[in-house]
């Protein structure tokens, strides 16, 4: 449900830019979500496939590129990565010690998106 | 046809982000400490408020006065836990989401609004009872923290990492009745420390009064070092 309020913010600002850059049609829309979050992808696309309805959005598709943690080990101070697999169990790849502090993972952000771009107008000729 | 990727780069909660900046300006100006509790449904916020509220009232601070405290509801319907506040004497404000499962920073702007800031030291928010949402909404709180009650289970931390880091300490309620549950202090601390080793455990019982000084005491220092 949390990801109903996501998804219209991400239209907002995707039809603002659209907008802007005077697009026919958005194919795709990219999002970058830190591994903390816990994001459905299925249900961003089904609220998102609601709210486009009826506009140049309608049809496209939403790309979720999940972003590693990165933690600081709590013993050797090494600062490595963690994927969506290992958040249960995380340990420093340097010591093997497995309490650290996350310092980051909990991003949420829209990376682009691609659209179809509205030819031009052609002037007219002979004048 | 003319294909083209546009960069965005844009935070998708870019609004909600402005306006916790915004409350977080007001409250400081005000020297109002907002403290976030959020926890799962039943997980006792209401009651731990209550009995906190009670004991600043009897802990003078160094300048021998009290606390003011304020606090500010979230219920999906009701105002049942407003009521008892109001019961208590305590500035309150319900703010019912009529199905949403979180509050936003623009919603707690609007409760300030009707709050006696200069009246108040501490503006409790008690969050929607829900693990998932409220960690994402950054609401403007200079001081967050969780309740996880014994019934819960000691493995929150692993269902729901995000809530787990952004809290400074977790609030383990009902210890009086930890004997009917398999739930395991250390295997809560070994699961949280995965995430955020500086997290802070407070077993207590609002009951039996057991961990509440230990809590209080750190609470203390929490409030009175962001006045």
């Amino acid at each position: 449900m949390h990801e109903l309020p996501f998804t219209k913010g991400i239209y907002r600002s995707v039809m603002k830019k659209a907008e802007g850059v005077n697009a026919k049609d958005i194919n795709r829309v990219v999002l970058e979500i830190g591994v903390l979050h816990d994001f459905i992808p299925e249900f961003v696309q089904k609220y998102w496939d609601f709210i486009s309805k009826g506009s140049i959005a309608e049809g496209s598709k939403i790309e979720i590129r999940w972003k590693n943690a990165q933690v600081q080990c709590g013993s050797c101070m090494t600062i490595y990565e963690v994927g969506k697999e290992e958040m249960n169990d995380p340990k420093c790849p340097n010591c093997q010690y497995e309490f650290g502090t996350m310092l980051s993972g909990n991003e949420l952000r829209i990376v682009g998106i691609e659209i179809v771009k509205n030819k031009p107008a052609e002037s007219p000729q002979g004048e | 046809m003319d294909i083209e990727f546009i960069d965005l780069k844009e935070c998708i909660l870019a609004d909600n982000e402005g306006d916790a900046q915004e409350v977080r300006d007001l409250l400081k100006e005000k020297k109002v400490v907002l403290w976030n509790i959020m926890s799962s449904p039943g997980s006792g916020k209401t009651t731990f408020i209550i009995d906190v509220i009670r004991r600043f009232a009897s802990k003078p601070m160094v300048n021998g006065k009290c606390l003011r405290f304020g606090v500010i509801e979230a219920d999906i319907e009701s105002t049942v836990d407003a009521e008892k506040m109001h019961a208590l004497g305590v500035p309150t404000i319900q703010l019912r989401t009529g199905g949403g499962c979180h509050l936003d920073a623009a919603m707690v702007m609007e409760a300030l609004k009707k709050m006696p800031l200069d009246e108040l030291d501490v503006l409790i928010v008690e969050n929607v009872g829900n693990l998932v949402c409220p960690a994402e909404f950054d609401i403007g709180a200079t001081l967050a923290t969780m309740l996880l009650s014994i019934p819960e289970g000691d493995d929150k931390c692993i269902k729901y990492p995000l809530m787990f880091t952004v809290t400074k300490a977790v609030i383990v309620t009902k210890m009086d009745v930890k004997d009917f549950f398999d739930f395991n202090l250390e295997t809560l601390e070994k699961n949280t420390r995965r995430l955020n080793n500086d997290l802070r455990i407070f077993p207590v019982s609002v009951k039996t009064g057991d961990g509440m000084e230990t809590v209080m005491e750190w609470l203390n220092n929490q409030i009175t070092s962001n006045l």
